[in-house]
């Protein structure tokens, strides 16, 4: 299973793209099980430059409780930095910050590998 | 402190215009990011995990007040209240919002602050010996060089597009507060027998992937000649370094697939085609830039202030503040003061808004407006009365500023690693904070004495870890954080690499093996020897038997 995340262009803030627009809780980004489907989604997401930046998708799995994303890198992302619980989408809250709090799983992020690829 | 001229500040204002016309076409979908992005980065601003990244050159890591309450106030205005002073000496944001972005430089040009050159394959923002103009030991004040490059460098058509970034350090001490020797060009300044002023020239230095310490390539460079002899340096680096690889681009490769010893016949081979009269700089701008670095007002004072000892005498706190943190000056009755932002179990590097507003009070009152940053990620006040040292202990107490452990086991360098940088592998901050925790204990740090940690996040080594007594890299195993260990590092002037102690570790075996590296050398150690005295003398066996043993 995989979602599409990127970077809002006005703030940097990382968002999920929903099936319709950009929402920053990885609770509502649509989840694709098909990989054609999702890789559609990626590049409908490229063409939104105006809106965000370096749009890719991200592996995501069950968790007790709901869905998190698999790479440790993407669901610090979700939550916000581990050394400050009072910055970044964790400041918040909620159900959902939870279920990524207790999720565990490894893999390495998409968004990493390009990045080093376009240096 | 020198201050910008009317060119500084004109050049700034134009930047800053320039930048908000291309974030304007940006914002407006006039630029995609491909054509954005290298815009951006040549004024600082990078896009990091969670926001824009804001990097703010601090040239040779001098502050003023103003400056610094500036620094405060953008923090608190347009971030979250707080900056992150970085192994480069820079300050580093880390929730900037990209339509802030043209706003917040025109607020640092206010006060001849600026992100030029803080990324990009340029010449970056320079360092130099915090204790520059305060130290006994120098032969001239660094600074004078630094902003001298700093001058030429910035903006400097032909070396704008290097192979990849470039660095320079200035020190004039034998005593290497610079760590010059993992730079791309390290200058030492130093008298010869005549008394003449010279620049040892140390090039090819570097950590990230394929660490190197800089060899000398010019015991005896005059003063007069540096500009022309960087000149020299970056054509023959221009000319050859590799642009096909990245991982191959710096110019510490070039310099060890050429020997520094045809390196350096390259370069004077350059240097005698130059025409050097063209490019060095006349000495009436050397003058003018030595009048803003000229000392002022210090008093002639006794070397000891009945004031200050029979404080120290009275407050066990601020005797072992005195002891780590507060440094001679060259000057009697008057000393250095560092502050670490290293409190135990906080972010190291990371200074709020009001914290930094205090500092710049102190610099304003007690330290003839002056601040530093040094590439240990904390500040110091370099002029401070002995007289005044109470005083400016008790405001760092109130400030949660005065923790006592310069140099110690819990003064850790760590980059933001994968709480906020888009390139880590693996988190550095909660590692650094479990180690200084376990060593929270003043008398305890104390006992162990000089021991420098040093965290990177990735291999590009931002938190210098190959150069840490004990050295610390976060690797990706499968997509999972480990940390490997490396031994005896450093980066002053017994320079030298770490030696990789055994297989990485996971993040909670990390502070326990710190531990366990203590225990072997409290064990071991002899009279006067520190951590890396003894690793030297021990080897690596003991350290990694003591580490491993329990893992089987």
């Amino acid at each position: 299973m995989k979602a599409l995340t990127a970077n809002r262009l006005t703030d940097g803030e990382v968002v999920f793209w929903t099936g319709a627009d950009w929402s920053e809780r990885f609770i509502q980004a649509a989840v694709f099980e098909e990989s054609d489907v999702a890789e559609g989604a990626e590049a409908h997401a490229k063409s939104q430059f105006t809106l965000v930046v370096d749009p890719y998708l991200i592996e995501v799995a069950p968790v007790g409780g709901g869905l998190a994303p698999v790479s440790y890198r993407e669901r610090v992302r979700a939550m916000g930095p581990t050394n400050k619980p009072d910055h970044g989408k964790q400041a918040v809250g909620g159900d959902d910050i939870a279920v990524l709090a207790g999720a565990h799983g490894a893999a390495r992020s998409k968004g990493r590998v390009d990045l080093i690829r376009r240096k | 402190m020198y201050r910008y001229d009317d060119i500084d500040r004109e050049m700034l204002a134009d930047r800053v215009a320039e930048f908000r016309d291309q974030c304007g076409r940006r914002l407006a979908g006039e630029m995609t990011e491909d054509q954005f992005k290298p815009l951006r980065l040549m004024n600082g601003l990078y896009l990091q995990l969670h926001a824009y990244m804001l990097r703010i050159a601090i040239p040779y890591g001098s502050l003023n007040a103003a400056q610094l309450r500036k620094l405060a106030q953008v923090s608190r205005t347009y971030d979250r209240g707080y900056g992150h002073f970085t192994t480069r000496t820079n300050l580093q944001l880390h929730w900037i919002k990209l339509k802030d972005a043209p706003d917040i430089l025109d607020e640092l040009a206010g006060v001849g602050l600026h992100a030029i050159q803080t990324s990009g394959n340029c010449i970056r923002n320079l360092t130099a010996d915090p204790h520059a103009g305060a130290t006994a030991d120098e032969v001239d004040d660094p600074r004078i060089w630094a902003e001298a490059i700093r001058q030429w460098s910035t903006f400097h058509p032909e070396f704008s597009f290097l192979p990849r970034k470039f660095k320079i350090a200035v020190t004039a001490s034998p005593k290497d507060r610079g760590a010059i020797r993992v730079y791309d060009i390290g200058l030492r300044l130093h008298r010869d027998d005549e008394g003449a002023l010279n620049f040892e020239v140390l090039v090819g230095g570097g950590l990230g992937r394929l660490p190197h310490l800089g060899p000398v390539i010019r015991e005896r460079l005059p003063v007069r000649h540096l500009l022309s002899y960087l000149q020299a340096i970056l054509r023959v680096y221009n000319r050859h370094g590799r642009r096909d690889n990245i991982h191959k681009a710096r110019i510490k490769i070039l310099v060890a697939s050429l020997g520094a010893t045809e390196f350096a016949r390259q370069v004077e081979e350059e240097w005698s085609l130059t025409d050097k009269e063209a490019v060095d700089l006349p000495a009436t701008e050397l003058a003018r830039i030595r009048a803003g670095f000229a000392p002022a007002g210090f008093e002639t004072l006794p070397p000891l202030s009945a004031t200050f000892e029979s404080a120290r005498a009275a407050d066990p706190a601020l005797a072992r503040f005195a002891r780590r943190n507060v440094l001679p000056h060259k000057h009697p009755g008057y000393a250095l003061v560092n502050i670490s932002l290293k409190s135990i179990g906080e972010t190291p590097g990371d200074c709020s808004a009001e914290q930094m507003d205090v500092v710049a009070d102190l610099a304003e009152r007690y330290s003839m407006n002056e601040a530093r940053v040094t590439y240990e990620q904390n500040l110091l006040l370099p002029h401070v009365k002995l007289d005044d040292v109470p005083a400016v202990h008790a405001a760092l107490v109130d400030a949660g500023l005065a923790t006592a452990n310069i140099a110690l086991i819990s003064d850790i360098i760590a980059c933001p690693g994968l709480d906020y940088c888009a390139l880590a592998n693996a988190r550095a901050i909660p590692i650094a904070q479990d180690i200084a925790r376990r060593f929270a204990d003043p008398a305890l740090a104390e006992t162990v004495g000089e021991l420098k940690i040093k965290i990177s996040g990735c291999i590009n080594a931002c938190g210098h870890h190959h150069v840490g007594h004990i050295g610390i890299l976060g690797v990706d195993k499968k997509g999972e954080e480990f940390y490997q260990l490396s031994l005896g590092g450093s980066a002053e002037d017994d320079a030298a690499l770490g030696q990789v102690l055994g297989p990485a570790l996971s993040a909670d075996r990390v502070a326990p093996a710190i531990d366990q590296l203590v225990e072997v050398y409290l064990r071991e150690r002899r009279e006067g020897e520190r951590f890396i005295d003894t690793f030297r003398r021990a080897g690596l066996a003991p350290f990694k038997e003591a580490v491993y043993a329990q893992a089987h």
